[in-house]
């Protein structure tokens, strides 16, 4: 369809005195993509907080180990270290790897979630939309990046006895008070993502509707005027604006159909039946096809929550859950859930390498930033929030291949989560002056917070 | 005429000022396009008021005023929207220059207003009707009587509908009726949207899925306006509630209860579906017996071979000191983990359970018959996993013992039709092979069974269109509340007809309510004129459009049943109409509302009300207390190991029951809202459960205090259980407490903790005790006193904000009762801390609502040239502080409307606290920082320097001199207030606004000053004031345009 709206809706002159209108939305409908080669973003987020003594180094110095036991700020080069073992499933890509500790998440707060506060460096509260502050910073990095799908979240969730699925309220935020949709299973992700090829059937149905309801809008116009009018027509404009968008993701069939994943028919239905790591191996190759397809160039994955059932994680001879976990000092487990993240991640690397791009391969225009909801633990503290983060090398932050361990909360040079996503921002071309809440500990201590980590922009 | 001659002529004289300029009237302007011509009186006017200042030499504000018909369009327009709006604003000429005479000022608005109207470029009446200009429509002017003689109306409007309204119609449609329990009795209530509980707490996970796209701007003040439009983020947002939405009206459950048009059109298929659903059912229990039957001993040699699973070595769970075995024992958390698959277990131990039977031999024999049944090997595998996991690390007896509690009945043999078994068999014959488990061979019976009906369903052919159109009208009066015009039903019978070609039925039918979701009509509530025209060109609503502006007015639901009636009847046509149903919703009393979801989640809140919601939600919008949810405090400032977020919700909920109060008895309202001494402080609203609550303490104290309770072992405590039982005292109510020994033991220490909490309350002379929980308790657990609805009442920290003193507080059970130093909403911690910084105070936002909610002021927008920000000084008070930098005069011009208004408020804290010194909260000032130590009666604040508070201010423009006038602090200054004419009056434009979802103009004069009227005649009541403002033409009367 290619109705120019201009044309059908005959609109006229309006000058000055229009009705305000609502911002434009295009890009959350994925503008004409402008990179050859965006930057990519995977955002993986997990619950029970990161235990900082576990993210230590087994091979540090005495200096080393006597800076990171005080929280002293310091840095170190990976190479001339062993990871935890945890973490070893990402041997192959230390020169990529970076652990980062020292930022606080006080400014999204600990105790057992932060829903999307931890993407919006604000206090969410409890999980409402009047607590949804603002745009999230992986929908922010989304609009520098624009794609057909723009943002694409996945969750790995449940109610502790059984995962959930289908398409469910996630947890980023496409502007202030609109919670974001995320697929709960990977057939759903799969189902949705992929349907264009997999469920032509469903795309034209559709497609039908949005027909229909642009005639059916576009014939009330008849006989309106003024602010009248003005309202109609963005409605109708809105639906154009969709069909395109749907258009725009069909023309992305052969690409989609090439790199379409292969999801095991375990995962019918919701899957009741697949494992914790059968879900999340399929969600990772749901994941990789959709960024490798270029239906998206942003995806946030919550790996889990504390309401994740991890029963049938190999080595949970106790059938804890997550919650339990948090509030006992079983820290073997916590490193079991830990690696099988990380197995994840080392897939998602190794497969984005394996694709060429430019001169190079995708990876090396990715970042994926593994970080905790809620800081240094299941209650908190929010003071730190030790992270992993992947970086590619055409990224623009200098921070690969070390463990870098920032000042601690509130001292001299502290960095707080919005300091870090602020230095993502404008790293990747949005020059905001500062993204996200203020700690009001540094403030009331009046010590400076405002922008970008600048030790690590390129 | 030579076309020189045609040139010249072209030209207006030059007219040549004093100052030299030139001016240029041009019959064709600078873009040729059109002529632009200034009237020679409007000339005059600019000329003599205007130009002096804005010419080519000197251009003030950067405008110039002498050659606007030199200039292209588009500036002149933008020139000519500055004039405007200054001249309207009475800005220009400048305060200290010569006026403009009435006549002229009104002449030269008149030209402008024709200027812009040419190319519809005003920005102005933009601007007037955005909520932050409301106050630009002259007060005196509305309230003289001058304008009393023009006709009032509303434009015609489609008008956004309300977060409120959007989280009823969902309701609606996913027959989510959701209930409280209100003193002791379940009932149902409106303004649930289903985010209050969690699915695990047995909340409605779909209704929770449903995003609302519709929430109001979270500015103080009137939020509902009706210039909002549908966006692009609406419609995303919309298009995937309309899935879910969709798909669960379609499901089969629905349809049958429901939906009787819908379930005729599938029947068939339903039919078929279910008659599949019994035969799976009856298979996958009964699949042994009926193969059994079948195939007699021949069955056995059919069977696979029955490999057992392998399972990981299982270790202990833990072992003490000593080295035992500790085994695990809380059966309650096993229950809540392990759903699905520890039911199978439970039946599996039912079943094989018997005399010498061991537990491997029970789990031999489950995974025999799990494994023969097909179950899925992974889900095999968790379940003798877990079987495993019972075994050895859990306290068997318990689980035998739970087993049998749970009274699981093994399904006996009941086998279906004649008819059916004979299906049945025939297809378990032809597709059952050697090595087959049971449910490879139902899937494949099953799949015949589907291509079967399929088949019978192609066979008995399309549906007729009669049963389509019954489809269409259901659904429209279910989504839409009407019945389709018949152009419509036409139109969406072909659609659906091409859905279900594409899709099948059932999708089909989800689709067609996908669509009717996304229409506007479902998001827009239309109000246009549409009865007979009268002399000044205006009709009123039909009555189906008026009943749900009515409606929508008062509550947040569509028109009851006594206003459908009414609409039936035809009595909804006249102001009487309107007036009698007015009065009727806004005395129900039998409906209760969920006020805020934000407060009752932030700590089990009631935040409930039976007082017509919208009535209450205005003086919360109005005084905005609610943002006090919003601001972020340091914790360590409210006092360091209490929690702000903790009790905020607390905080306002009580600030929700004191307006409602002063609401309910509907007597000299606004008077009451600014003055009442009264106050709510740890409460629930119910004065017989409180004060029950508080007698319960005392005489747990009375009875122990006699004794050395200090010093009690186990056994001295309990000597005294009859009375611990009889009191149910907190922590004795756990079902196993009189068989656990370790709980029992552990008692004696919560006993002295209750006893402690208890003895600081009463031990020096107080009377009665606040009935707060001496510790923290899970939520689930019975504390000593009760919400409203039933839940633990947390937030005893809610005193600190009204300086109570803990250890000498004599509670008042009954509430609101009088606290020291407050009067009104304006001392309300609520209200304070809404109004405030993070960190401090803001008495320039205080000064700012007062001087444009009470006194119908104007305050123009910060100037993009100044750094609004209070310099640094960490030896001077926030007063000094902001004086050093709002005095300077160019400041002072706007800040003098505010600032001597809102340093009255400086006796109170950005916590709302009152005082009396003001803390220098700054490292360098810093005395001693505070441990973080909990327990009400400390103040766990770091200790700062000091200096005195400061609170006077100036009172002015009441337009009452006895009222004006210097003022001691706030509650001098709100005694005045609540006296001025003017403030009542402001008031109630405020309430037009929030009514009628739009500013005031002077054609409203004569309803605003009946409503005043109302206010005064009735003795101070809000209902009069409603009942005088639905019942006006402003309501009623509708006009396409104002033009």
């Amino acid at each position: 369809m290619a109705i120019d709206r201009r044309t059908f809706l005959g609109t006229p002159v309006l000058g000055a005195g229009a009705l305000a209108l609502s911002p434009s939305f295009d890009y959350v409908l994925g503008a004409t993509v402008t990179n050859k080669y965006p930057h990519r973003f995977i955002f993986m987020r997990k619950s029970n907080g990161n235990l900082p003594s576990l993210f230590s180094l087994p091979t540090f110095s005495t200096e080393e180990k006597e800076k990171d036991k005080n929280k002293e700020a310091f840095e170190t080069d990976l190479n001339n270290h062993e990871l935890p073992v945890w973490l070893r499933g990402l041997n192959d890509h230390k020169d990529s790897l970076t652990i980062l500790h020292g930022v606080s998440m006080t400014v999204s707060g600990g105790g057992h979630y932060s829903f999307s506060g931890c993407m919006g460096a604000y206090k969410a509260g409890r999980n409402v939309i009047s607590g949804i502050k603002r745009r999230t910073v992986d929908f922010e990095l989304a609009k520098l990046v624009p794609s057909p799908f723009n943002h694409v979240e996945l969750s790995l969730t449940g109610d502790y006895r059984a995962f959930r699925s289908g398409i469910v309220p996630g947890y980023s935020a496409p502007a202030k008070y609109q919670r974001n949709y995320c697929y709960a299973d990977p057939q759903t992700a799969y189902d949705e993502l992929f349907k264009s090829v997999t469920n032509p059937e469903a795309v034209g149905s559709d497609n039908m509707l949005l027909d229909y309801l642009y005639r059916q809008e576009g014939q009330r116009l008849k006989g309106l005027a003024g602010k009248e009018r003005l309202k109609i027509m963005n409605h109708v404009g809105s639906i154009q604006s969709i069909r395109e968008r749907n258009d725009k993701v069909a023309t992305l069939s052969e690409a989609i159909s090439k790199n379409l994943p292969v999801i095991d028919k375990i995962h019918a239905n919701g899957g009741p039946n697949a494992t914790l790591l059968d879900k999340q191996h399929a969600f990772s190759d749901v994941l990789i096809s959709a960024l490798i397809s270029g239906l998206t160039n942003v995806v946030t994955f919550t790996i889990d929550e504390l309401s994740t059932p991890i029963t049938t994680l190999p080595g949970n001879t106790s059938r804890v859950d997550l919650h339990r976990l948090g509030h006992s000092r079983d820290t073997q487990l916590r490193d079991l859930v830990k690696a099988s993240h990380m197995t994840q991640i080392a897939k998602i690397v190794d497969r984005l390498k394996s694709i060429p791009e430019g001169s190079g391969t995708m990876f090396d225009n990715t970042t994926i930033v593994y970080m905790p909801e809620t800081g240094a633990g299941h209650h908190g503290p929010d003071t730190e929030a030790p992270m992993v983060i992947m970086t590619g090398r055409n990224s623009k932050l200098d921070i690969a291949g070390r463990y870098i361990r920032l000042p601690f909360h509130a001292t001299a040079g502290h960095k707080t989560l919005s300091n870090w996503y602020t230095t993502l921002l404008n790293a990747y071309g949005n020059p905001i002056e500062h993204y996200g809440d203020k700690d009001l500990e540094m403030s009331r201590k009046k010590m400076y917070q405002t922008g970008a980590i600048d030790q690590f922009l390129a | 005429m030579s076309r020189s001659t045609t040139v010249i002529l072209g030209f207006v004289c030059l007219v040549v000022t004093a100052t030299g300029v030139q001016w240029i009237s041009a019959e064709k302007g600078v873009d040729g396009k059109r002529s632009f011509l200034i009237p020679t009186h409007i000339e005059a006017i600019l000329k003599s008021r205007c130009v002096n200042c804005h010419n080519d030499e000197i251009q003030e504000g950067n405008i110039r005023l002498d050659n606007l018909a030199s200039l292209s369009n588009e500036s002149r327009l933008d020139i000519l929207n500055k004039v405007q709006s200054q001249i309207f604003l009475e800005s220009m000429p400048p305060k200290d220059g010569e006026q403009l005479a009435l006549l002229s000022r009104e002449e030269l608005a008149v030209w402008l207003s024709t200027e812009l109207d040419k190319f519809n470029a005003s920005k102005l009446e933009d601007k007037l009707r955005l909520p932050a200009f409301g106050n630009y429509v002259n007060h005196e002017k509305l309230f003289s009587g001058d304008h009393i003689g023009e006709k009032a109306f509303t434009v015609d409007r489609r008008w956004l509908i309300s977060e409120f309204i959007f989280n009823g119609k969902i309701n609606h449609l996913l027959d989510y009726i959701p209930t409280r329990t209100i003193d002791g009795r379940q009932m149902p209530v409106i303004g649930d949207s289903g985010v209050n509980i969690g699915t695990r707490f047995g909340g409605g996970s779909l209704r929770q899925s449903i995003t609302n796209p519709f929430l109001l701007p979270t500015n103080i003040g009137v939020r509902y306006y009706d210039n909002t439009s549908l966006a692009g983020g609406h419609l995303l947002t919309m298009i995937s509630n309309a899935k879910k939405i969709a798909a669960y009206m379609a499901t089969a459950e629905t349809m049958k209860a429901h939906y009787p048009a819908m379930y005729r059109i599938m029947k068939m298929e339903l039919d078929h579906r279910e008659t599949l659903r019994l035969r799976k059912n009856f298979l996958n229990v009964h699949m042994k017996r009926v193969t059994q039957d079948i195939y007699g001993e021949r069955d056995e040699t059919l069977l696979p071979k029955f490999v057992r699973i392998r399972v990981d070595e299982i270790p202990v769970y833990g072992t003490d000191p000593d080295g035992n075995v500790i085994k695990r024992s809380n059966i309650e958390l096993l229950r809540t983990r392990y759903g699905d698959d520890l039911q199978a277990v439970y039946r599996g131990i039912a079943e094989h359970t018997g005399n010498g039977i061991t537990f491997e031999q029970i789990i031999e024999k489950c995974e025999r018959q799990w494994f023969t049944f097909g179950l899925h090997e992974k889900r095999l595998r968790a379940r003798v996993t877990l079987m495993m996991v019972l075994r050895k690390q859990w306290e068997m007896n318990l689980i035998y013992d739970d087993v049998k509690q749970r009274n699981i009945r093994i399904a006996t043999y009941n086998p279906l039709s004649n008819t059916e078994m004979e299906i049945i068999e025939a297809s378990v014959l032809k597709h059952r092979v050697k090595g087959d488990r049971y449910r490879q061979v139902i899937d494949k019976c099953m799949d015949e069974w589907e291509q079967e009906f399929k088949r019978e369903r192609l066979l008995a052919g399309k549906d007729d269109k009669g049963q389509v159109g019954d489809l269409v009208d259901e659904m429209y009066v279910k989504i839409l509340e009407r019945h389709p015009s018949s152009q419509e039903t036409q139109d969406t019978i072909a659609l659906t007809s091409a859905y279900i070609k594409a899709l099948g039925k059932q999708q089909a039918i989800a689709k067609i309510i996908e669509t009717l979701v996304l229409s506007t009509e479902f998001v827009y509530r239309y109000e246009f004129g549409q009865g007979p025209v009268d002399e000044f060109g205006r009709q009123m609503m039909l009555p189906r459009d008026a009943s749900y502006a009515l409606s929508y007015a008062i509550t947040d639901s569509s028109p009851d049943d006594e206003l459908v009636s009414a609409v039936r009847r035809g009595d909804l046509r006249t102001r009487e109409d309107y007036r009698r149903e007015v009065v009727r919703m806004l005395s129900k009393r039998d409906q209760y509302y969920v006020i805020d979801e934000t407060v009752q989640k932030a700590g089990f809140n009631s935040s409930i009300t039976n007082t017509p919601i919208r009535k209450l939600r205005f003086f919360r919008e109005f005084f905005g207390y609610v943002k006090a949810m919003t601001i972020f405090k340091d914790d360590a400032r409210f006092s360091n190991g209490a929690s702000y977020d903790g009790v905020k919700g607390r905080l306002v909920d009580e600030a929700d029951m004191l307006v409602d109060h002063i609401l309910q008895a509907d007597r000299r309202v606004f008077e009451n809202l600014l003055t009442t001494d009264l106050f709510y402080v740890y409460h629930s609203g119910n004065n017989d459960s409180m004060k029950a609550a508080s007698e319960r303490i005392r005489k747990i104290y009375d009875y122990f205090r006699v004794h050395d309770w200090v010093n009690f072992t186990e056994e001295q405590l309990y000597k005294h259980w009859d009375f611990i039982d009889e009191m149910k005292m907190m922590g004795t109510v756990f079902p196993d407490f009189e068989t656990n020994a370790k709980r029992r033991s552990n008692w004696v220490r919560t006993f002295k903790s209750q006893m402690t909490s208890y003895t600081f309350r009463l031990a020096n002379g107080q009377k009665a005790a606040a009935p707060y929980d001496a510790t923290g308790m899970a939520y689930w657990n019975k504390s000593d006193s009760s919400t409203r609805t039933g839940q633990q009442m947390r937030g005893p920290d809610v005193g600190r904000f009204f300086n109570i003193d803990f250890e000498n507080w004599d509670y008042p059970t009954t509430q609101p009762a009088k606290i020291d130093h407050r009067k009104g909403m304006l001392t309300h911690p609520a209200w304070l801390i809404a109004h405030s910084l993070n960190l401090e105070t803001d008495p320039v936002r205080r000064g700012k609502w007062v001087r444009e909610k009470l006194l119908a002021g104007t305050i123009p927008d910060v100037p993009i040239t100044v750094d609004a920000a209070v310099p640094e000084d960490h030896h001077s008070t926030l007063r000094q502080r902001l004086e050093k930098k709002t005095n300077e005069s160019y400041c002072w011009n706007c800040h003098q409307k505010m600032n001597p208004l809102g340093m009255a408020f400086e006796i109170y804290d950005d916590f709302g606290r009152y005082r009396t010194q003001e803390r220098l909260e700054h490292p360098d000032n810093l005395v001693k920082e505070m441990p973080r130590e909990r327990g009400l009666h400390i103040d766990g604040r770091p200790v700062y320097k000091t200096l005195p508070v400061n609170s006077k201010g100036v009172l002015d423009g009441t337009g009452d001199e006895s009222l004006d006038g210097e003022v001691v602090d706030i509650i001098d200054m709100t005694e005045r207030l609540s006296k001025s004419t003017r403030v009542r009056q402001s008031i109630i434009r405020h309430a037009f606004r929030y009514f009628m979802g739009r500013n005031e103009l002077l054609s409203d004069s004569k309803t605003l000053i009946d409503a005043d009227l109302a206010y005064v005649d009735s003795g101070g009541s809000f209902d009069a004031v409603i009942v005088s403002l639905l019942t006006s033409d402003s309501f009623i009367y509708r006009k396409a345009t104002r033009k």
